[in-house]
């Protein structure tokens, strides 16, 4: 469904992509693991063209574009097929939690008000924010923020969400419910890639686990082989990093 | 005036204005040297909502802050001579109010004014110095006299750093309205200059050179003082 | 030449004074105009990309910072006039209220420019990518994200610059130009420089409420602008 080919990307004289492929199919969740620095939050927002890439394509079902030089109208396209999750949320900080989740789908897409306002209703009580309508941002835990972040996604029902690690701001006790919430959209069948650093997340929910570093993909696989199996030294090198001893055993 | 600028009256009067640039920076550096002390401890009065001192400076900074600067300077050279007056008609001192040097009237003037700014930059300023120095500083043994002079004053002097440099550029720029107490600075200078010969537009430019200089280089002072302070010190986050 | 104070001096001078602040407003509010034009172009020379254009207006910023507002006066009331005539224009006989707003205009968009600088610089540029991430166009992005939070954070230092200008605008009067100032000025001579101490006193209690006046006013908008806004205030 989404298929990315060559990415090449590089700030200056650093470079930070040299050569990215990915695919991902329709319901896959795929989590993007890998050390700080390695250019996966770049390679998200390549994606999302956020950021233009140096060299690459991406085909997204029946469109394709060249990730360095798309038209406008070819942007256009792919940012409505996509919705992005922020490491740090970027609520509209001048828009109630109601029309932070409304703004792209009346102004974006030119869903009629009504229409609109149903459509992020039923995607803020997903979320369990059902009494924060008519909350500022501010007014909101950095947790209850990510929610709306995913509801403002998943209200737009794009073909896939990115998540660019959608819980590393946030205070310990608040991963949990995030977490929570990221799994159930995932199990209704929503497209994901996900860049974290949540290893049990990777574990129970995604089909496909993609390990990055300098630049490069060094392994995939799904996260039982991944994690129980890995072939890379590389990968290993890192695993015993972040990975607790017995976390294979025990999840 | 089609024939263009007089170049060589422009720059003698480049040279007269010049002269008036001791006493400007002698205001300058009195009004500073008076309102920076007084400017912090009426801050402190602010910040620790001291009776009556604290509602006197709200009211002071309010007037002098609402109100413009020439007026200010007229008010003061048109009510010294008459206090001072009676005080000397009282005490038979025999002295004429009228021959007091108006540079007096510009140090209280331009003294009362910076108060006024400097209050606000220092409480601004000790706000963002954190509480949690002054409780570290007690914590370690210090008095509070001690804390406030070897941590509070030097962590606020450095976010103050900025503002003070506005308020000595806005202070040297008000200088230029010591004709109002016929003080023979860089602007009377230049205009007297040319009240001989009509030649306004090059007298307005070299006392315009003149400003640009001062002010351009007292910024970078203050730019460079500020770099050195920041070298030896983590500005605390605002 | 009497020398003593009497304060009845004072409340007759304010009602004969206040009608004079029509003129001061008019000026005021001209160059307010002007001058918030002046200062959006200059924010946009300095927030573009051509390096030159971020120069001149930088360059612009610091000299009429540098510049003494009595100096730039008197600088335009003789400057300007000289500079037409080389074209057979003859403004001798503008009014002066012409060069006051002339000057502050000039004034008053370099402080406007760095107010809507720091204004659109305070905003993450997070909030940007995320209107475009939700399908906004860069157009709606600006529009409905990013300006609207920039004017709230602006809304503090625009009441700042306003009063600013109110103040250097008395020195109006030092070309002529017949202000709440120039009319305090005017019923002075016409005591023959008596109780001159009295009218200025009624005077500054003029400018004084009106000062007042404006920083509450421009309190209270912000107050409605932010409303549950906390970290907007704080940004
Ligand atoms: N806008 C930028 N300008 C310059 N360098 C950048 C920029 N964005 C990212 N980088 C650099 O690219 C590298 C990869 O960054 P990033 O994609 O954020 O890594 P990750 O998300 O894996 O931690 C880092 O070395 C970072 O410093
Ligand atoms: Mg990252």
């Amino acid at each position: 469904m989404l298929e990315i080919q060559n990415i090449h990307k590089s700030f200056g004289e650093t470079t930070v992509l040299s050569g990215v492929d990915l695919q991902i199919g329709k319901g896959d969740v795929v989590v993007v693991l890998g050390p700080s620095g390695s250019g996966k939050t770049t390679l998200l927002r390549c994606i999302n063209f956020l950021e233009k890439a140096d060299k690459g394509e991406a085909i997204f079902g029946d469109i394709q574009v060249d990730l360095h030089q798309a038209s406008k109208k070819q942007i256009q396209a792919i940012r409505k097929r996509t919705a992005f999750v922020f490491q740090n949320y970027n609520l509209f900080n001048n828009k109630t939690v109601l029309e932070n989740v409304t703004e792209g789908l009346i102004i974006g897409r030119k869903i009629p008000k009504e229409k609109a306002i149903e459509i992020a209703k039923n995607a803020l009580n997903k979320v369990e924010l059902e009494d924060k309508y008519t909350a500022y941002p501010a007014e909101l835990s950095g947790g209850q923020q990510q929610r709306v972040g995913i509801a403002r996604a998943v209200a737009l029902s794009p073909d896939i969400i990115l998540f660019d690690e959608p819980t590393s701001a946030l205070d310990p006790e608040l991963v949990g419910e995030v977490l929570e919430v990221m799994k159930t959209i995932a199990k209704e069948g929503t497209t994901m890639l996900v860049v974290t650093h949540e290893m049990s997340f990777a574990k129970d929910v995604a089909n496909k686990v993609v390990f990055m570093d300098g630049g490069v993909v060094v392994e995939e696989g799904p996260p039982k082989e991944f994690f129980e199996n890995p072939k890379e030294e590389r990968t290993r090198k890192f695993l015993r990093r972040v990975l607790p001893d017995d976390f294979i055993y025990h999840i | 005036m089609p024939n263009g600028l007089d170049i060589p009256f422009l720059i003698d009067t480049f040279f007269v204005a010049l002269t008036g640039v001791p006493i400007a920076m002698l205001i300058t550096i009195v009004s500073l040297l008076i309102a920076l002390p007084l400017g912090f401890l009426l801050a402190l009065t602010r910040i620790n909502r001291m009776p009556i001192l604290n509602q006197f400076s709200r009211v002071y900074v309010s007037f002098v802050r609402g109100t413009p600067v020439i007026v200010q300077i007229f008010i003061i050279y048109n009510s010294v001579p008459l206090l001072l007056g009676t005080i000397f008609e009282k005490y038979n001192i025999n002295m004429n109010v009228y021959e007091v040097n108006p540079i007096w009237y510009a140090f209280i003037v331009f003294s009362l004014n910076t108060i006024a700014t400097l209050i606000e930059v220092f409480r601004s300023a000790i706000n963002t110095v954190s509480k949690g120095q002054l409780e570290a500083a007690h914590s370690v043994g210090l008095t509070t006299a001690q804390a406030f002079i070897r941590i509070i004053i030097p962590q606020t002097l450095v976010v103050a750093l900025p503002n003070i440099c506005n308020a000595t550029v806005n202070l040297i720029k008000a200088t230029s309205l010591g004709y109002a107490m016929s003080l023979p600075e860089i602007t009377l200078k230049a205009q007297v200059a040319a009240n001989a010969s009509y030649n306004y537009i090059e007298a307005y430019i070299a006392i315009f050179i003149i400003y640009l200089l001062i002010c351009s280089l007292v910024e970078y002072a203050f730019k460079r003082y500020e770099k050195r302070l920041r070298k030896y010190q983590i500005a605390p986050a605002a | 030449m009497e020398k003593y104070f009497d304060a009845t001096y004072i409340w007759e001078s304010i009602p004969a004074l206040l009608p004079f602040l029509k003129v001061t407003f008019m000026v005021a509010g001209l160059s307010v105009l002007f001058g918030s034009l002046l200062g959006l172009l200059l924010a946009i020379m300095k927030l573009g990309k051509n390096k030159l254009s971020q120069q001149i207006a930088h360059g612009y910023t610091t000299v009429m910072r540098c510049t003494p507002s009595i100096v730039l006066l008197f600088l335009i009331y003789y400057g300007v006039p000289a500079i037409f005539i080389n074209f057979g224009i003859n403004l001798n006989d503008m009014s002066s209220a012409f060069f006051v707003v002339i000057t502050f205009s000039l004034q008053f968009g370099a402080l406007m420019s760095e107010v809507i600088r720091s204004a659109y610089e305070s905003i993450d540029k997070g909030q940007y990518e995320a209107a475009v991430s939700v399908g906004l166009s860069n157009t709606q992005a600006y529009g409905r994200i990013i300006f609207p939070q920039a004017f709230v954070v602006a809304l503090p230092n625009f009441g700042n610059a306003l009063l600013e200008l109110m103040k250097e605008g008395a020195l109006a009067y030092t070309i002529g130009l017949i202000d709440v100032m120039g009319k305090a000025n005017l019923i002075i001579a016409g005591n023959y420089n008596s109780h001159a101490l009295e009218i200025y006193i009624g005077l500054s209690l003029i400018y004084w409420v009106l000062s007042i006046m404006i920083e509450q006013f421009f309190l209270k908008l912000e107050k409605i602008f932010s409303k549950g806004r906390k970290d907007l205030k704080t940004a």
